[in-house]
């Protein structure tokens, strides 16, 4: 008994300071963004009448904050497909042996580690309509007819966005995949083969059900992390082109600092804060594996 | 039997094929576009093999811009959020891996959860937070908000690693009269080095490629660092496509080098931490 309470001082002392520095940047602003949610706030640093819910009951009338909700679902669902496809073949090539395995396994995550400015630049060259080398490629061997301009039209431009950024994080996905297909004891594979497993089989019965705590933690944080992705759309497309690629966060940003409507800005925080931790506690309720160590 | 090597052999060398065409291919293209004539690159004929070859872009940047003052910021701020983050880190990735005390599972999740906060959510109110206590347009407001964005995932990672770690060396400590102190410092420390390592980059580059916040929390131009430097002259007009280009290749080169020396520990450590 006298060791429990003692880890229990022992224990907070430890995660403490962690803690107290991740609440104080969280609360704090949520607090004050919550505040700001009430009243009816136009440029940073001027003050506002009070309003009361009155922001939130236009926000829901709104077709802009329809359409950007939309848009961030279809950007999420989008980016979970492509990523995981991604991160897969690449998890389950490295996992073979072949010459340049290490030099693959080491550099292939080259697109994740590199400022996502520069991964802007490099899709921004490649995909440019007059001088782009995949436009040029594509035409050599007759996919196209002429430069088409990838970012020009609504679904292209979407499309094109969630191929860059599955393009930045599936490289790392595939990694912790990696560390999860190593923990797989070996023998299974070599068992199931005995009782004649195809390939197929094997994937599925063996090396799904094996990953399933990597994969708890990559389904909860990746759908955050890609809901919160702003700079690769921002800096490519400005969330156009008509509003085609405005998800949540470019809505946020832009309310606040071009259109300069901080309450209404501090409102749409608050309610896509709601949402985000709604959808983790049903997650972690749901998804959460068993301990068993 | 034959049938199925087959399969895997069509398998490997297709999906090695593309992924080196998808995944390194760009790099290629970047670095020899950056040596390329102004007129090849922005030329409507491509040609993979570059027919140009000049260093008046990385002698503009490095010579007839603010590159260095940028780079200055960048590294500073990068290394002070990486120690932070390590230190606040390890002493958190410690406490719930060791010490079972009571609430231990709810931080865990709700490190987790502090996903849902960061980025745009933040911005407006931290902004008006850091103004308040004036903390706008200094490394420490970058520093602050990297911790935030690095640390959860690093403290899932480092207690991975220290579950490696076998409980019998600690406890053989412990029986020797060691301190808690002197067993973390001498004894988890030390063996989990190849973790820490590889942690210690994810929180690098995590405050490296940064964008968002940087472009907002800093106004004053000698302390901007490179993404938000680089980001300035992507969204000009007329873009000039060397210089971008070879300030692209400048930023990545840091991180690229700092990967040549540990990249192998930061991938062992993510592949074979074996984490559960």
């Amino acid at each position: 008994m006298i060791s429990v309470k003692k880890n229990n001082i022992e224990g907070w002392l430890f995660v403490s300071p962690l803690v107290i520095w991740i609440s104080l940047i969280i609360l704090v602003p949520i607090y004050i963004a919550f505040e700001l949610s009430l009243f009816n706030v136009k440029i940073i640093g001027t003050s506002g009448k009070f309003v009361g819910i009155d922001n939130y009951i236009k926000l829901f009338g709104k077709s802009k904050f329809l359409n950007a909700s939309l848009n961030s679902f279809y950007w999420i669902i989008g980016n979970a497909i492509c990523q995981t496809f991604f991160a897969f073949t690449i998890a389950l090539t490295i996992n073979y042996k072949f010459p340049g395995k290490k030099i693959m396994a080491n550099w292939i995550i080259l697109s994740f580690i590199i400022p996502t400015v520069v991964v802007v630049v490099i899709w921004k060259l490649m995909l440019s309509s007059s001088s782009g080398v995949i436009n040029s490629v594509l035409i050599d061997i007759g996919l196209l007819d002429e430069a088409t301009g990838f970012f020009s039209s609504p679904n292209k431009a979407f499309l094109s966005l969630v191929l860059i950024n599955s393009w930045r994080w599936s490289p790392f996905l595939a990694l912790i995949i990696l560390s999860g297909l190593n923990s797989i004891n070996r023998e299974m594979y070599d068992a199931s083969k005995v009782d004649g497993a195809n390939f197929v089989q094997q994937f599925l019965f063996i090396t799904f059900p094996n990953l399933k705590s990597v994969l708890f933690v990559l389904g909860l944080v990746g759908t955050l992390l890609s809901f919160n992705i702003f700079d690769i759309i921002w800096l490519i497309t400005k969330g156009g082109p008509s509003s085609a690629t405005t998800t949540l966060p470019l809505l946020i940003y832009e309310t606040a600092f071009t259109k300069f409507r901080i309450s209404q800005a501090a409102t749409l925080s608050i309610i896509t804060s709601f949402l985000l931790l709604l959808f983790s506690i049903i997650f972690i309720k749901s998804m959460a594996p068993k301990e068993d160590d | 039997m034959i049938k199925e090597n087959n399969f895997k052999l069509i398998f490997l060398s297709l999906s090695l094929f593309l992924i080196i065409l998808i995944f390194f291919f760009p790099f290629f293209w970047i670095i020899t576009s950056s040596f390329k004539s102004p007129e090849e690159i922005i030329a409507t004929s491509t040609t993979i093999i570059p027919r140009t070859f000049t260093l008046e872009h990385y002698n503009k940047i490095l010579f007839n811009s603010d590159f260095f003052i940028y780079l200055k910021n960048s590294l500073i701020v990068s290394f002070s959020s990486m120690i932070i983050s390590i230190i606040l880190s390890v002493s958190a990735a410690y406490g719930l891996h060791k010490l079972k005390f009571y609430g231990n599972k709810f931080v865990e999740y709700s490190l987790l959860v502090t996903y849902a906060f960061p980025g745009v959510i933040l911005l407006v109110p931290i902004y008006l937070l850091f103004a308040k206590v004036n903390l706008l347009n200094s490394y420490f407001a970058l520093i602050i908000v990297n911790v935030l964005f690095a640390t959860p995932f690093a403290v899932w990672m480092l207690k991975a690693f220290f579950k490696l770690i076998p409980n019998e060396i600690e406890e053989a400590a412990y029986i020797d009269g060691a301190s808690r102190y002197i067993v973390i410092s001498r004894i988890i420390v030390p063996l989990a080095a190849p973790g820490i390592a590889s942690v210690s980059i994810f929180c690098f580059i995590i405050s490296w490629t940064e964008y968002l916040f940087a472009s907002i929390l800093i106004s004053g131009d000698n302390l901007k660092t490179l993404p938000v430097g680089l980001a300035g002259i992507v969204g000009q007009y007329q873009i000039d496509w060397g210089f971008l280009l070879s300030g692209a290749v400048l930023a990545s080169l840091p991180v690229i080098l700092l990967f040549v020396f540990i990249g192998k520990y930061f991938v062992s450590g993510l592949t074979e931490g074996a984490i559960k």
